[in-house]
């Protein structure tokens, strides 16, 4: 009797699905927010989301591409600043110009990813800083955005409460769908295996064939469109923007916090870290600095002893991916 | 003759970048590690000095008796118990742990000495000056600056004429070929560390006599230190040094043309010599 | 020739991480003698050199030295025992002279240069360019020369067993020659030798004793001009592509 070995490649488990289950279920809870959630909960929603958007950008970058950036708040700033432009003084009308914003970290990334890309690893970090730095600076000095007082988002005020609500929670839908969407969908295409070999090795990589140094430019662009976007949704709804609040170091401080305690180099960790930061946010932030000296600390702690983060301790418990990214080959016997 | 005045107030501003950047090359040449606390390392001893001059009346000579070996102990801390665990070809790790340390030195100093501006109190240093033709100088930046090319031509011999600087220069071209020859790579880091916080603790007491410092102000002198290496070039403390002028000049020449551009002016300097020159002005050919 | 080996490796397995390169190595070396470790690329070779010296995580048992369990000593503390390497790709220390790359050796020596039996002007006179070159940066000698820095390098720490990894790599062969000749000298003055080689050849000629690695085991062992081509043909591919 011969046996047929029969094949087929897998990719979703049990728990990939029940982790899309919930998420579909979140999302859709989500745009339905304006129908039985208060604004207070909202505006938390909308602040949630951002953060998880701002660090799985950040993932993709550290995680994946290899290039630490501090310097991420140059792209919210940018994004947030077209957005506040677009609307306030030329007229545009305010949702159609948070989706133009996005042009502005892309622009601005591109030359930036060129001059930094000769400095060394822990240097080309410290540049992006500078980057940053050069443009907040920039900002305040610019009459045309009123300098260093900031902006507000007069125009607003033209949509009744609920309309903003609305326009917000399915902005942040799509913030999701792009950003957490997006990385699901590069990792699991051809370029995610080469992005995967790209964070174990780079060099390797590049013997394999990989284009490392391609393949970074358009991470570090997409990661600032990304990045961008949700700045522009968050400052959005907070009507004002100021240089030294949209470009904000506090702002890769929060991206690298979340990442690092969730977990870096996978989408899962960069979603728990966010839920840990918001609610730890929630409970401890009126502690100030006392907080922050504990979220520093456990930064450090993290990445001396427990790199892997939240996600890499539950990985030691089970494999259980929410979003899988590896293919796995079953073989079923057919008598 | 402002334009005169204010290059010479740039390089003297520089002789105070120098004394942080010359820390910041020696330990990126040796480990390739960039301490992102590196700036507050430096604001933390300064604090520390200005907290000890209002308890010991000790003087400014006394001040750097005591915080300079307090700097080594830190630098030998930090080592031992960071940096010597996240050092390796990955920047990762040194980064994110330094970049916690950071975050949590800053917010630490924040709760002990509040958010307020401090410095030493006045002394005759801080305030003399004289005059070369039409320009005035002040006697400490001129005594800062005179430290900090004492300090670079020191660092610059020992590099180069000793069993130390040997073995440094060794484990920063290939770590495994040194250990292979017989140096110990730890023990080199952790000597290098406590030099280069050793002479951060000195820019510690002249930036808190020049002007006022607080919990917050690490980061700047941070970035200062980065681009005066990556604008004179790394791997050389003579190019530290000399990017510490030019960004001090940039700086100051920015600071006449409007008050608001100083230090963009700094930035955009660092941000054209990476476009035209990404090796460092002070580099030579290969 | 005493019968305590003055090097020997038992059982010895490791590797890189979750990589394991080396199967159990028995291997030793008698004072004053040379042998030589061929094997293909990827043999384990290099591998096994860096376990050895302490560069790579192993049990303290599985590498003696003189008598003592040394395993897992750290490289440094290797070169004050006795032991120096010239590693695969002379790994020299670029940014520095040639003078300045041997004196990083002799500032870390078991022995002063004065102490020692190797100083700077015994090595000029075995390799004339290096003293025409002394002051120039490592970077501006070629391949061939480069290499005799190498072996000064390791020389200066005056070592007891000498670890050569491939020093005929990549070099012409009137230059492999000149750098051969200098074996003898150097195991005149009592140094023991193991070469690791790709060169057969190269290695039978030169050693006393030859061991042949694949994949990580020791395929074949014996007096190097007692092994036949054939055996070791079949030792250095496996035996299946040898008998094809």
């Amino acid at each position: 009797m011969t046996t047929i070995h029969h094949t087929r490649v897998q990719r979703a488990t049990l728990s990939s699905r029940i982790a899309m289950s919930i998420g579909i279920v979140a999302l859709v809870a989500l745009v339905a927010m304006p129908w039985w959630a208060t604004s207070g909960n909202i505006r938390w929603a909308i602040e949630l989301c951002c953060y998880i958007a701002i660090a799985q950008m950040w993932n993709l970058l550290a995680g994946y591409a290899g290039l630490v950036s501090v310097g991420q708040q140059a792209f919210i700033g940018v994004a947030g600043y077209m957005l506040f432009v677009l609307a306030q003084n030329f007229g545009v009308n305010p949702f159609v110009a948070v989706i133009l914003s996005m042009i502005a970290p892309a622009v601005l990334a591109v030359p930036t990813y060129f001059l930094l890309r000769r400095l060394d690893g822990p240097y080309f970090a410290i540049g992006t800083w500078v980057v940053a730095e050069a443009v907040r600076l920039a900002t305040s000095n610019i009459d045309y955005v009123n300098a260093g007082a900031g902006m507000t988002l007069r125009v607003m005020t033209q949509y009744s409460q609920h309309e903003r609500e609305v326009a917000f929670v399915i902005l942040c839908a799509i913030l999701l769908l792009v950003t957490i969407g997006g990385s699901y969908w590069l990792l699991r295409s051809r370029h995610g295996l080469a992005l995967t070999a790209m964070r174990d090795n780079p060099v390797a990589a590049a013997s394999q064939g990989v284009n490392v140094g391609k393949l970074r430019f358009y991470i570090f662009v997409a990661a600032a469109v990304g990045t961008g976007f949700a700045g522009a949704i968050y400052y959005m709804a907070q009507l004002r923007i100021t240089p030294s609040a949209g470009f904000d170091p506090f702002w890769a401080s929060m991206a690298i916090f979340i990442v690092m305690v969730g977990g870096i180099g996978s989408i899962e960790g960069a979603i728990i870290g966010a839920l840990i930061y918001f609610f730890a946010d929630r409970l401890f932030g009126e502690f100030g600095s006392a907080y922050l000296i504990v979220l520093g600390l456990l930064t450090l702690i993290i990445a001396l002893y427990a790199r892997g983060g939240v996600w890499g301790l539950l990985q030691k418990l089970g494999d259980h991916p929410w979003f899988p990214v590896r293919r796995k080959l079953i073989v079923e016997d057919i008598s | 003759m402002q334009w005169l005045d204010a290059i010479v107030q740039g390089v003297l501003l520089g002789g105070m970048y120098a004394q942080y950047a010359l820390g910041m090359a020696l330990m990126f040449g040796v480990m390739r590690i960039v301490n992102i606390a590196h700036g507050d390392v430096m604001i933390l001893l300064s604090l520390i000095a200005v907290s000890l001059a209002g308890v010991l009346p000790l003087g400014n000579v006394g001040l750097v008796l005591v915080i300079v070996p307090i700097a080594v102990g830190l630098g030998w801390l930090l080592q031992k118990f960071i940096l010597n665990r996240v050092v390796g070809a990955d920047p990762l790790p040194s980064l994110i742990a330094t970049f916690g340390l950071s975050i949590a030195l800053q917010n630490l100093m924040l709760e002990i000495w509040s958010a307020d501006t401090r410095s030493l109190p006045n002394s005759d240093i801080a305030s003399a000056s004289f005059q070369i033709g039409p320009i005035y100088l002040g006697l400490l930046p001129v005594i800062v600056l005179l430290c900090a090319f004492c300090l670079t031509g020191g660092l610059d011999a020992v590099l180069r004429y000793t069993r130390f600087g040997r073995g440094l220069r060794a484990a920063a071209a290939d770590t495994e070929a040194a250990a292979m020859t017989g140096v110990d790579p730890k023990r080199i880091y952790a000597t290098a560390t406590a030099i280069a916080v050793g002479i951060l603790g000195l820019a510690a007491i002249f930036a808190a006599l020049r002007a006022t410092v607080s919990p917050s102000d690490g980061s700047a002198q941070l970035i200062y230190a980065f681009e005066a290496v990556i604008i004179g070039g790394m791997g050389s403390v003579w190019g530290a040094f000399i990017g510490s002028m030019v960004l001090g000049v940039a700086q100051a020449v920015g600071l006449r043309i409007d008050p608001g551009l100083g230090i963009l002016f700094g930035h955009l300097v660092f941000l054209l010599v990476l476009a035209t020159r990404p090796e460092g002005i002070m580099a030579r050919k290969k | 020739m005493t019968d305590t080996p003055i090097l020997s490796t038992h059982g010895l397995t490791g590797g890189y991480g979750d990589f394991q390169a080396l199967f159990g190595i028995d291997l030793h070396l008698m004072p004053g003698e040379v042998i030589s470790l061929i094997g293909a690329n990827g043999a384990g070779k290099s591998t096994f050199l860096k376990s050895i010296f302490g560069l790579l995580p192993v049990d303290r048992e599985m590498v003696r030295y003189e008598g003592a369990a040394v395993g897992g000593t750290p490289a440094h503390k290797m070169v004050g025992r006795g032991l120096a390497m010239v590693p695969e790709g002379r790994r020299l220390f670029v940014g520095m002279t040639v003078e300045e790359n041997m004196r990083v050796a002799i500032d870390h020596a078991r022995l002063s240069e004065s102490e020692g039996q190797w100083t700077r002007n015994r090595l000029f006179e075995l390799f004339p360019i290096l003293g025409e070159k002394r002051n120039q940066p490592i970077e501006d000698l070629s391949g061939g020369q480069q290499q005799m820095v190498a072996i000064s390098r390791a020389l200066l720490c005056q070592p007891k067993v000498l670890l050569c990894d491939e020093i005929s790599l990549g070099l012409a062969p009137k230059v492999i020659r000149e750098i051969y000749a200098v074996l003898p000298e150097i195991l005149s003055g009592g140094t023991s030798i193991v070469l690791v080689e790709q060169d057969v050849t190269l290695a039978r000629e030169a050693s006393n004793r030859l061991y042949c690695m694949l994949e990580g085991r020791i395929t074949l062992t014996g007096n190097s001009n007692e092994i036949s081509r054939d055996d070791i043909a079949a030792a250095y591919f496996g035996a299946s592509n040898a008998m094809a």
